[in-house]
């Protein structure tokens, strides 16, 4: 991948071992079989002088990077952020083409840099905030017996407390936005209900962390019309999967397009739900 | 027993026969043995609240119990406790302290342990979890360090001593707090987060250690007259003598079929 460092050492891929065992039980739930895609709900369209924008986290690759391009090309407004963006060839590369994307430097564990960037772009309307900046904790860090607690406490703050360090930094413009939108890549691997297999203890919790979180801010910020949302993409063909096989894994066109359907879906009267990516709700 | 003849044999049958008694009524004594004084419970944050009440109830039961704390020095109604009771041991731990954790479970190396009670725990003020006004990072973090993973920490410290016991339960006291399903008013964001990770991270211990026959449970204790909820009325709280009975009647009926569970006080089941 040309896109950006890869930072294997910090735990962001799982290893393959790990995620397997989950992805075959996610394959027994029929999730991985390709079928009928469910209806297309109409893309947001841009008024006339008033392109949406959307703030995305973690966008030099993966999820995030797909993310860039298909907002992009709807011509809405992208402000593309990730830890390294010299670094970021393929974010580059677009942004060199497209002039609806600009790049920003940004950490979501770096709080200082958050506000920076909030103040920056103060009085400027956000309509989507998206959240999709997450790390995995690499599975080998995750077994019972052998767990390395070091790396938890970077998990939790990238994952948990991040986005709502981001919400919080950032709720003004969302607020003077006309789709007021915080949307949080969540997982169903931080679905309770849904495990099965044991693993992945940190990443799944700070999963769960994330999914209270934004419950508790949905309904803290109904009464602003601001829309909190969690949207899931599946087990999906990127650096944070590497290491599994390509047959258990959606590609990231389809994890984004399903994604981003959820996203135009969402109103008020869903806030605060956690979607699987065919739009299901899922269980906490 | 030395004797001559007919009274010899009588006497050795009936000495063997005793003996033989003595063997098979041995498991049974053992039995009781293990049912009152070996059995063993460990209990964090055992220095006040919900904690000091466990000790006071498990050890009403006759039960070894090893409290720790983060000051002993200053838990003045523990020490009376354990003053008045030599089944009591007192261990200085601070949870959030792993060197601490491996070096108190490598003290107790190669003794059972049958109940790990996972009760330290901390709201993290009120004041500084106000989404937009207050948010306080440190307090967040040490939320998460102490209620999320600690209890992690000293779960698995403890496994084999666990393992090694005859009832194998592993308790944590979570709180309905933790419930997202049940989340109708938003408040205490870090610690509902906390509460919600840790019930994630137990889901996971339980099926981890089934295999090996440990049954892990999160239990809500519902609002309790404690420190903790110092700011309630008390007319909303609950004493903490009842809370108790009602985590140890629960931990009491935990087994391999429902372990993994998510119990209010009153037996039932919340909605993760």
């Amino acid at each position: 991948m040309g896109d950006g460092r890869h930072r294997d050492d910090d735990g962001t891929k799982l290893a393959r071992r790990e995620f397997l065992a989950g992805a075959v039980g996610l394959a027994a739930t029929g999730v991985l079989t390709p079928e009928a895609a469910p209806a297309q709900a109409p893309a947001a369209t841009a008024e006339e002088g008033a392109r949406p924008t959307v703030l995305i986290t973690g966008s030099n690759r993966g999820i995030g990077l797909e993310f860039a391009k298909r907002y992009a090309e709807r011509d809405w407004r992208v402000i593309a952020t990730c830890r390294d963006p010299d670094g970021a060839d393929a974010l580059k590369e677009l942004a060199g083409r497209s002039r609806n994307v600009v790049l920003e430097r940004l950490d979501v564990v770096d709080h200082p840099g958050i506000d920076a960037l909030a103040a920056k772009y103060a009085g400027q309307p956000i309509d989507v905030l998206l959240n999709n900046a997450g790390i995995g904790g690499g599975g080998d860090n995750q077994t019972f017996g052998k767990l390395r607690y070091d790396v938890y406490a970077g998990v939790l703050k990238v994952n948990a407390e991040g986005p709502i360090k981001m919400c919080e930094a950032f709720l003004k413009n969302v607020e003077a936005s006309r789709q007021k939108k915080m949307m949080t890549v969540s997982s169903n691997q931080g679905s309770i209900a849904g495990v099965k297999v044991p693993m992945l203890y940190w990443y799944r919790s700070s999963k769960s962390a994330v999914n209270m979180i934004m419950a508790n801010l949905a309904l803290q910020l109904r009464n602003r019309g601001i829309i909190v949302g969690l949207v899931t993409p599946g087990p999906t063909d990127t650096d944070f999967m590497a290491g599994l096989p390509k047959r258990m894994l959606r590609p990231v066109e389809d994890a984004v397009r399903d994604m981003m359907r959820e996203i135009d879906r969402f109103d008020i009267s869903m806030t605060g739900q956690f979607l699987g990516f065919k739009g299901e709700i899922l269980p906490w | 027993m030395t004797g001559s003849g007919q009274v010899g044999t009588t006497r050795r049958a009936l000495t063997a026969a005793l003996g033989v008694l003595f063997l098979l009524t041995a498991a049974a004594r053992a039995e009781d043995a293990v049912a009152s004084s070996d059995v063993t419970v460990l209990i964090t944050g055992a220095n006040r609240g919900i904690g000091l009440e466990y000790v006071r109830q498990y050890a009403a039961r006759g039960w070894k119990v090893i409290a720790t704390a983060r000051r002993p020095e200053d838990a003045t109604d523990l020490k009376a406790l354990a003053a008045a009771n030599p089944r009591i041991t007192i261990e200085k731990l601070d949870v959030t302290d792993f060197v601490a954790v491996d070096a108190l479970a490598a003290k107790y190396k190669g003794k059972p342990i049958d109940i790990v009670v996972n009760n330290a725990g901390i709201t993290g003020d009120r004041q500084k979890q106000e989404f937009g006004r207050s948010s306080d990072w440190p307090t967040f973090e040490a939320v998460l360090k102490t209620n999320v993973v600690a209890p992690l920490k000293v779960a698995e410290a403890f496994l084999p001593h666990m393992e090694a016991s005859a009832q194998k339960k592993l308790v944590n006291v979570s709180s309905s707090e933790g419930s997202i399903g049940s989340v109708n008013s938003p408040r205490n964001i870090f610690y509902r987060a906390s509460k919600a990770a840790l019930n994630m991270e137990m889901r996971n211990v339980a099926f981890a250690v089934k295999g090996k026959g440990i049954a892990v449970a999160l239990i809500n204790p519902g609002p309790v007259d404690t420190d903790m909820m110092a700011s309630l009325p008390k007319r909303f709280l609950r004493p903490k003598e009842d809370a108790v009975k009602d985590l140890i009647r629960i931990t009491d009926q935990l087994t391999l079929e429902n372990t993994g569970s998510y119990w209010d006080f009153t037996g039932k089941p919340l909605p993760w």
